[in-house]
């Protein structure tokens, strides 16, 4: 660009600039509704961020992990034939990818039994040195303890379970189950904790021991069918490349969270659509509401556009006048909002925001009631291109009105 | 001013126009043939409705013709493209209006600069500039206030440092006294009037102030969209409705309404025809 032209762009932007300033309370109006737009936006993206943070973690920490490890076909079909070959490699493995948080498991079935009745359980074999490192079951202990190092023949119960067979702590339960070569045992364990975590998967159906203990028992002394980790999500897919070819024709099944319970993803990617269409209804609104303002502070300035062309403003010049208004609004209204926005979120997410009142029963699908916002950088950025780009749009065709005016028709009808 | 070097600026050669409400045509400039010299204090007189206004907006390329050329400054405006014409509007010409023909959010010195700064003139330079003919109009004082804080002949008077900022050659005024009282009036007369004596730029103004037409070097008699002597003359009506409103220049909404119009009706009355026999 020329200096002259470059004077002249500038020029003509003050001049849209000083319109505005010269309406200030349309401008304010139209910025602060696109403000409050977008702050809600913000908000609520990042309120979507904390919640599904919330409940994955919950989900991840109570006991699945973030990624687990096991024999190739395992996780449909858990049997004890189907133990890692050699699970100090893995081990290996994990260390060199700079993974402490891990713990070793052993997973199979059997029938607890009390003097009253049998329930069937998952049965559980678990490090009790490691397993506190990947998840939070300890804390969802509500009677009791966990398990303890050295611990021989302790186990852990649900609540649904444990009231099922009437146990209290201290009771005796008899495990019944196959050991490796499918000959039927039975063995005497002592109840030391139970699980009050109000999440039924948790609650029911589940008995937990130490891995020694279980080894013992089903007689695989050193063997582990199931490696639980835990991993920050965004490492999460790099991983997954990286331990399968470090592992590659080891006959292992490397699962992520998500491929073992697509429905959690599902309902992630659900409620963002949901999001999504959210957004694009507030863009639409910011769209509307400013081509509205653009439109009707156009008709009250018909006969100045007249005049202007009149005295040499060129068509293009009186559309760039147009849209560098609509520009400067969007541009008002982004910075107000995702002030406001940002200012919300920070504040609502150091201290939570409760939903235990409102949500109750929903405490099974793994939401904490309490919901702690997420500010993202990339959802400012996302939200603030969007309004941006929706004000561009919604400058154009006033814009474009106007630089059809004949001046004449302008001046007379104005 | 010696009539030796007085050349013509403006020409206009059997000039007509016509404006088209729905299918009904409104010719309102017929066979305009003037002539205009530099340096000329020109003043077009006629009744409301004669075609003043049509006249200057031709001349000043802010509206078509439908016949006839408008040489201004040696150029046909009526040839010249969107673009080409308000650069020539800011370059050769200045425009003064009836009334409210300031920005209202600019203050006096902002609104005269703005020309200046639409010719690629600093903002410096063109404030300046706006000061110098702030004076020139008597109002150097008043630069800071914005136009409705202005009388009405102080805003005129605005215009006026506006449309002399670019120092065109041309001023172009259409009833630039009509929202004023006659005393503010005559002020604004004898203002452009001074200026056009020495500055030397021509004026070409629309008024029927006859304040306004005393002070004329020329007054140009206008009569239902032609040129008279005397106003006790009365206009030969135009030759033809044709030939200042040819069809072909209807807006082409309106010529396609005519396309369709008999057609529909034609098919309406071949219906009753029909039903009528069975
Ligand atoms: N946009 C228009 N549509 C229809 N008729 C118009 C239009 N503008 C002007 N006219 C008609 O053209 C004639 C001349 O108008 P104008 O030039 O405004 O006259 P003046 O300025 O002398 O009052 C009048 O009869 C007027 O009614
Ligand atoms: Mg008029």
């Amino acid at each position: 660009m020329t200096d002259a032209k470059s004077q002249l762009t500038a020029h003509l932007a003050r001049v849209a600039i000083r319109n505005l300033l010269g309406h200030p309370r349309r401008t304010l109006l139209t910025s602060g509704a696109i403000a409050l737009g977008l702050a809600s936006l913000i908000f609520l993206w990042g309120f979507n961020e904390g919640l599904h943070r919330n409940m994955l973690g919950n989900f991840q920490n109570a006991i699945i992990g973030t990624l687990q490890i096991h024999r190739q076909g395992f996780f449909q079909q858990p049997d004890l034939a189907l133990t890692i070959d050699n699970p100090q490699q893995i081990s290996e493995a994990l260390e060199r990818q700079g993974i402490t948080r891990y713990s070793q498991r052993l997973d199979t079935f059997g029938l607890a039994a009390s003097d009253h009745t049998t329930q069937g359980v998952m049965l559980i074999g678990m490090d009790p040195l490691n397993e506190p490192k990947v998840t939070e079951l300890e804390s969802r202990i509500g009677i009791g303890r966990f398990l303890q190092p050295d611990e021989s023949y302790a186990l852990i119960l649900g609540a649904t379970t444990a009231n099922n067979l009437q146990v209290r702590l201290g009771d005796e339960v008899i495990m019944i189950g196959y050991d490796r070569y499918g000959a039927m045992i039975a063995e005497s364990f002592t109840l030391v904790g139970i699980i009050t975590s109000g999440e039924m998967g948790l609650d029911s159906g589940m008995a937990i021991t130490s891995l020694a203990t279980l080894q013992e028992m089903v007689d695989l002394q050193g063997q582990v069918t199931t490696f639980v980790i835990k991993v920050d999500e965004q490492r999460l897919p790099g991983l997954v490349t990286s331990l399968n070819d470090e592992l590659t024709g080891q006959q292992l099944e490397i699962m992520p969270w998500y491929s073992m319970f697509p429905v959690m993803k599902e309902w992630v990617t659900l409620h963002n659509g949901f999001l999504y269409l959210f957004l694009g209804i507030v863009l639409f609104i910011v769209l509307a509401g400013e081509l509205n303002t653009l439109l009707l502070s156009m008709l009250d300035r018909t006969r100045e556009f007249g005049i202007l062309m009149a005295i040499g403003t060129s068509r293009r010049q009186i559309a760039f006048l147009i849209v560098v208004e609509a520009v400067t609004i969007g541009i008002i209204g982004i910075l107000l909002g995702t002030l406001l926005g940002s200012l919300i979120i920070l504040l609502t997410g150091t201290i939570g925001i409760d939903l235990s009142t409102l949500l109750g029963s929903t405490s099974r699908f793994y939401v904490d009631p309490l919901i702690y916002p997420q500010l993202k950088l990339d959802h400012l950025g996302i939200t603030a291109s969007a309004i941006l780009l929706a004000s561009i749009l919604s400058g154009i065709y006033p814009a474009w009105r106007a630089s059809l005016l004949q001046p004449v028709e302008a001046i007379r009808n104005g | 001013m010696s009539e030796a070097n007085q050349s013509t600026i403006i020409q206009t050669r059997d000039l007509h126009k016509c404006y088209w409400v729905g299918t009904m045509p409104y010719p309102a400039l017929h066979g305009i043939d003037l002539q205009i010299r530099s340096g000329e204090f020109a003043v077009l007189a006629g009744r409301s409705g004669s075609g003043k206004s049509t006249l200057l907006n031709i001349i000043g390329g802010l509206e078509s013709a439908d016949r006839g050329q408008a040489e201004v400054l040696g150029e046909d405006i009526l040839k010249m493209g969107n673009s080409q014409r308000s650069k020539f509007r800011l370059t050769n010409i200045g425009f003064i209006f009836q009334a409210y023909n300031l920005i209202r959010v600019l203050s006096a010195r902002e609104n005269v600069a703005y020309v200046c700064q639409l010719q690629g003139k600093s903002k410096q330079q063109s404030l300046e500039i706006a000061n110098h003919w702030l004076h020139e109009v008597e109002i150097g004082h008043l630069g800071y206030r914005r136009p409705d804080q202005l009388s009405g002949g102080q805003q005129q008077r605005v215009a006026v440092a506006r449309a002399l900022a670019t120092e065109p050659k041309i001023i172009l005024a259409d009833e630039p006294t009509a929202n004023l009282d006659s005393t503010t009036g005559r002020h604004l007369i004898e203002l452009m009037q001074r200026l056009n004596q020495t500055l030397e730029t021509t004026f070409l103004i629309s008024s029927h102030d006859p304040d306004v037409k005393q002070a004329a070097s020329r007054l140009i008699k206008l009569s239902d969209g032609q040129i008279v002597d005397s106003w006790d003359e009365i206009p030969q009506p135009p030759r033809s409705l044709e030939a200042t409103c040819p069809l072909r220049n209807r807006p082409f909404t309106e010529r396609l309404r005519h396309l369709f119009t008999p057609r529909r009706k034609a098919r309406q009355q071949n219906r009753q025809r029909t039903s009528r026999h069975s």
